[in-house]
């Protein structure tokens, strides 16, 4: 994805893109590792067996 | 767990609302707002970043809020405490991660306008302080012993909202008797009107993101509270029964 | 007995076993003189440069020392189950930690007043601004470490890595304190600028925190 067309210098772009990628990889890491842990917790719960002592 | 079904459906379609916004947001950011006279179009970074350092000082005081209700219902209500301590671990990760960016985007910007990557301005050095201070209190969460961790956490959370207004005024007075480059002076002074659509958009749209954010983060504390609360019944049932 | 009273005798019980066997205090001497020898092999600095500096590199110094003194000066208590003990004796738990945090405060003036004539000497240090200040200022900043150390030196009480977890928490809470000592102490050194709103900040910071700490440490005592 070349943004450099739109700017004098290709610094400008690299690090305007850096900047915009940057944000939406730490959101959606974060988003996406609360999400995984969510699903893993709830699978643990459900498969965690009961002992049985009888 | 009966919250989920309410959860489910506001959940779904706040997410949507949420990412609507943000694209819309990033879109007037990127492409439409007019180009910056004096920094260029690498001033729409700012973009992001302003509305994420104001975010990042909104969740302190969620967790600071929270911290206090928990304490507060300890004894009196332990069921309500633990909600109160999600929403508290909840508020705390979020504005590390806020506080992350706001000072990567920061950064960045700061490279490519002043050709320096750091500065310890007023504004830079409070940021990253109160950083340093959710991350240490990240720290404790994990390495204190279970059973604590709650109380110890709610009360560095108080320590911690006592030390930011410190903080601030501190290293402002530093920066007046010693004074250093500044980063982006003009950042929010002297915006001009047609660029104010796109921020008001971005704080609207990472506000949002935030609120789903912290409700994705409590919903995960709460499963593994849960988790935990279902072990220990376990664990006694074990016990009774061994005794029997 | 007064609350007064109980804080006595908290602090007496603690000055008696440090005297006994000299380790905090020998402990934090030697190291914070290394810590001092360290940073004059990184600066070198001259004799103008070395008033800008010595300020900063003795609090380091005394930070890093007094959380050795810190990292212990729970764990007394933890021997026998001295702890459970307090918990369940009537004196107010807060008097326990004012006995403890003034040992404390005592054992690191110690090793200051041993260390700032090895200053002098090392950085041929003579005073431009207001030396008398520095009275103050000591005191002030010492406390500022101190308290909040005790306190969350008590947090880490039961905790995995507690060593570790001590100077994690301490350091960002003290920042505002450590600028406040640093600064003053740089301002009287130096005479280049006005010492007194850092100490009006140091003296702010130890009446929010002592308060913080008077009153949350019980919590943190019943913590489970």
């Amino acid at each position: 994805m070349n943004f450099s067309w739109m700017f004098g210098s290709s610094m400008e772009a690299r690090h305007l893109l850096y900047a915009y990628v940057a944000v939406w990889a730490i959101q959606g890491g974060y988003a996406g590792w609360v999400l995984y842990q969510w699903l893993r917790a709830g699978r643990q719960s459900r498969t965690v067996s009961h002992t049985d002592n009888h | 767990m009966q919250r989920s079904r309410i959860f489910g459906p506001v959940g779904a379609v706040w997410f949507l609302l949420t990412l609507a916004a943000i694209v819309y947001a990033t879109r007037l950011g990127l492409l439409l707002a007019p180009t910056e006279a004096t920094m260029g179009n690498v001033a729409r970074i700012l973009y992001y970043h302003v509305p994420h350092s104001m975010l990042s000082l909104v969740f302190p005081y969620i967790n600071f809020a929270a911290s206090l209700f928990y304490l507060y219902w300890r004894r009196r209500d332990p069921l309500k405490a633990l909600t109160a301590d999600a929403v508290a671990i909840a508020g705390a990760e979020v504005t590390v991660v806020y506080g992350s960016i706001c000072l990567l985007t920061g950064m960045l910007w700061g490279r490519v306008a002043w050709g320096i990557w750091w500065t310890w301005d007023a504004r830079l050095t409070s940021m990253l302080l109160l950083w340093l201070l959710y991350v240490s209190y990240m720290m404790l969460r994990k390495l204190s012993a279970t059973g604590q961790t709650h109380t110890l956490a709610a009360v560095l959370s108080v320590f911690a909202a006592i030390d930011v207004p410190i903080v601030y005024m501190s290293i402002r007075w530093w920066r007046t008797q010693h004074p250093a480059p500044v980063f982006g002076g003009g950042e929010d002074s002297g915006l001009d009107a047609s660029m104010w659509p796109a921020f008001a958009w971005n704080i609207v749209a990472w506000a949002l993101w935030g609120v789903l954010l912290l409700a994705m983060r409590y919903a995960l504390e709460r499963r593994r509270q849960e988790r935990e609360q279902e072990a220990a019944l376990q664990a006694i049932e074990a016990s009774l029964e061994m005794a029997q | 007995m007064s609350y007064l009273g109980h804080v006595m005798v908290h602090l007496r019980k603690d000055l008696r076993l440090e005297w006994r066997s000299r380790d905090a205090i020998n402990g934090m001497l030697f190291f914070a003189l290394l810590v001092v020898v360290v940073f004059s092999l990184a600066f070198d600095p001259t004799a103008a440069m070395s008033r800008q500096i010595a300020g900063g590199i003795l609090w380091v110094a005394l930070l890093f020392a007094s959380i050795i003194a810190l990292n212990q000066a729970w764990t007394r208590e933890q021997r026998n189950r001295v702890l459970e003990t307090q918990r369940m004796a009537p004196a107010p738990p807060s008097a326990l930690f004012l006995g403890k945090a003034i040992a404390n405060l005592i054992f690191v003036a110690i090793v200051e007043a041993i260390l700032a004539p090895l200053f002098a000497v090392f950085y041929n240090l003579h005073i431009i601004g207001q030396g008398w200040l520095l009275v103050a200022v000591m005191p002030l900043g010492t406390w500022a470490l101190v308290c909040n150390g005790t306190f969350f030196a008590a947090l880490g009480l039961r905790t995995r890595n507690r060593e570790l977890l001590l100077p994690l928490i301490l350091f960002p809470i003290s920042i505002p304190a450590l600028l406040g000592m640093m600064q003053a102490t740089t301002a009287i050194l130096s005479g280049e600028f006005d010492p007194g709103p850092w100490i009006r900040l140091l003296i702010g910071y130890n009446v929010a925190f002592t308060a913080a700490c008077l009153l949350l440490f019980e919590t943190v005592l019943n913590a489970e």
